[in-house]
This record gives C-alpha cells, sequence and structure tokens, in this order.
C-alpha cells in the first residue's frame, strides 16, 4: 500500500488535518509537541471526485486507491535538534517511496517552506497544504498560490483544518503529485528577482 | 550597537547581522537567518532558554545558541 506521511512545523495543524482524512481521532491541542509519537490511518484516494448515488461504481472502485496515511511529529528541519524531531527524520527517511503532504502555517510561511523545500529537495513527491489560511487572512497577508504553484511545481492548496476547506482539492492533488528538481525551483526564483 | 542575542535585553529589537556557521542550517528552520529582524520577548531564568519574535511568531532558544548569533541594534 502506498504511504502518504503528514510533515510540518510543530503546531500547524497536522493532527487535524490527519483525523479529517482518516476519521480517527488522534490527539489535537492547541501546543507545540502534541504529537511525539506518529500515527496510522487508512483512507481512499481517487483522482476523480464522486458524488451522489453510486451510477458508475464500477468505475470508481477502478480508480480509488487505498492509502496509508501517517501522522509524523513537527520539525523544523530535517536536522534534527530533539528526539521527536529525530523520529521526524527517521521516519521519512524509512518512507523511500512514500508521498508528502506538507503541512504549513500560511501565517508562518517562511520557515514552513523551509521544511518543505528540504523535503522537496530529497526527492519525495510533495503536496503542499497553506493550512491556517483564516489565520493569514485575519492578518491582511496576500499569498499568491498560483504563483508558488509555478514556482514549485507542487500541487497547492489554501486550506483550514479545523473548518475542513480545501481538503476536497487536498485529496484530489494526491495522484498528481511527483518529484521536481531542486535546482529547477532555484531557476525560478532567481527568474523573480 | 553589536551584541550577543543572548544579551539583548527586554522589547529590544535588532537585525541579526551573523550566526556562526555550524548553526546556521539549525536555527534557519526556525525562521532566523541574516538580515531578519528580531525582537526579544523574554528570558527564563537560571540560563533557561530564551522567547524571541521572528515574523511575528515567538520561538525559542537555549541561552547557548543564542549566544552564537550576533545582532546589529539600534542605539
Amino acid at each position: 500500500m502506498k504511504k502518504i506521511l503528514l510533515m510540518g512545523n510543530p503546531n500547524v495543524g497536522k493532527s487535524v488535518f490527519f483525523n479529517r482524512l482518516t476519521g480517527a481521532n488522534v490527539i489535537e491541542s492547541n501546543y507545540p509537541g502534541t504529537t511525539v509519537d506518529y500515527a496510522k490511518g487508512y483512507m481512499k484516494v481517487s483522482s476523480e471526485l464522486y458524488i451522489g448515488p453510486c451510477s458508475k461504481c464500477a468505475e470508481r472502485e477502478e480508480n480509488t486507491e487505498d492509502f496509508e496515511i501517517i501522522d509524523v511529529p513537527g520539525t523544523f528541519s530535517l536536522e534534527p535538534k530533539d528526539k521527536a524531531e529525530e523520529i521526524a527524520v527517521k521516519m521519512l527517511e524509512g518512507e523511500k517511496g512514500a508521498l508528502v503532504i506538507c503541512v504549513i502555517d500560511a501565517s508562518k510561511m517562511e520557515r514552513g517552506l523551509y521544511l518543505c523545500l528540504e523535503i522537496i529537495e530529497r526527492g519525495y513527491p510533495v503536496v503542499l497544504a497553506l493550512n491556517m489560511w483564516d489565520v493569514a487572512e485575519d492578518k491582511n497577508m496576500q499569498i499568491d498560490v498560483e504563483k508558488l504553484k509555478s514556482v514549485l511545481n507542487i500541487p497547492v492548496v489554501p486550506t483550514i483544518a479545523i473548518s475542513g476547506k480545501g481538503f476536497k482539492e487536498v485529496v484530489l492533488s494526491i495522484k498528481k503529485a511527483a518529484s521536481v528538481g531542486v535546482n529547477e525551483i532555484m531557476e525560478k526564483v532567481g527568474e523573480i528577482k | 550597537m553589536e551584541k550577543k542575542l543572548s544579551e539583548m535585553n527586554y522589547e529590544e529589537e535588532g537585525r541579526v547581522k551573523s550566526i556562526e556557521q555550524d548553526l546556521k542550517n539549525k536555527v534557519a528552520g526556525m525562521g532566523i537567518r541574516v538580515g531578519k529582524n528580531l525582537k526579544m520577548i523574554t528570558k527564563h531564568p537560571l540560563k533557561g532558554p530564551m522567547v524571541v519574535e521572528v515574523d511575528g511568531s515567538h520561538t525559542s532558544l537555549a541561552l547557548s545558541v543564542a549566544g552564537r548569533i550576533i545582532m546589529e541594534v539600534k542605539r
């Protein structure tokens, strides 16, 4: 079964994300470091959205794939500074074929993108979730999602984990994620200046 | 004026001037890099960690780590 790792800085909402995606009920709190171990869950992913009565049941079944989702402890970088971060990095390194949903706090983009780029650099396919989108809006931050998409060349989705906004898109993006070369990203970043 | 981050006073603001080479990657994940503006929020007693504001969010640093970051402080 393919695996999806949920990674991101501490206290950005990974566990809320996990609970929403899997229907599980792991402990969430508003403190960094709530998840020091990991939790596993399962979900079905399809590349298309099926709504309403099951008129295309067979097709739906065919296009659906089971994924194992792993809620990883928060980390600031892939150079571990403590036990929880060490677990996070080991889990990533142990799952070479996994896809990563990088959850970042949209109001603290810089440090989130730092981790995200480190994960991309190691060759993992990444979906970037800009979580706490409402908080960024409250702070009057303007984030150009389309530009981020074109520079990083990965799916980028604004989300609000506690309300469920953006989750449909995150799930539909999973099959679109692919590894990207960091050099390509650096070239595009160079063009912006 | 130049001083170590660990020597900053409460509410004092400054710009990161230099970071010891082997520390650079460690603190970059917390959003601390050369050129960034930091504000000292609080220091914990008994040589405990200090809390600084970076990009509108608080992050804590061991005092020994803060001692290896050089700041440019106004006045």
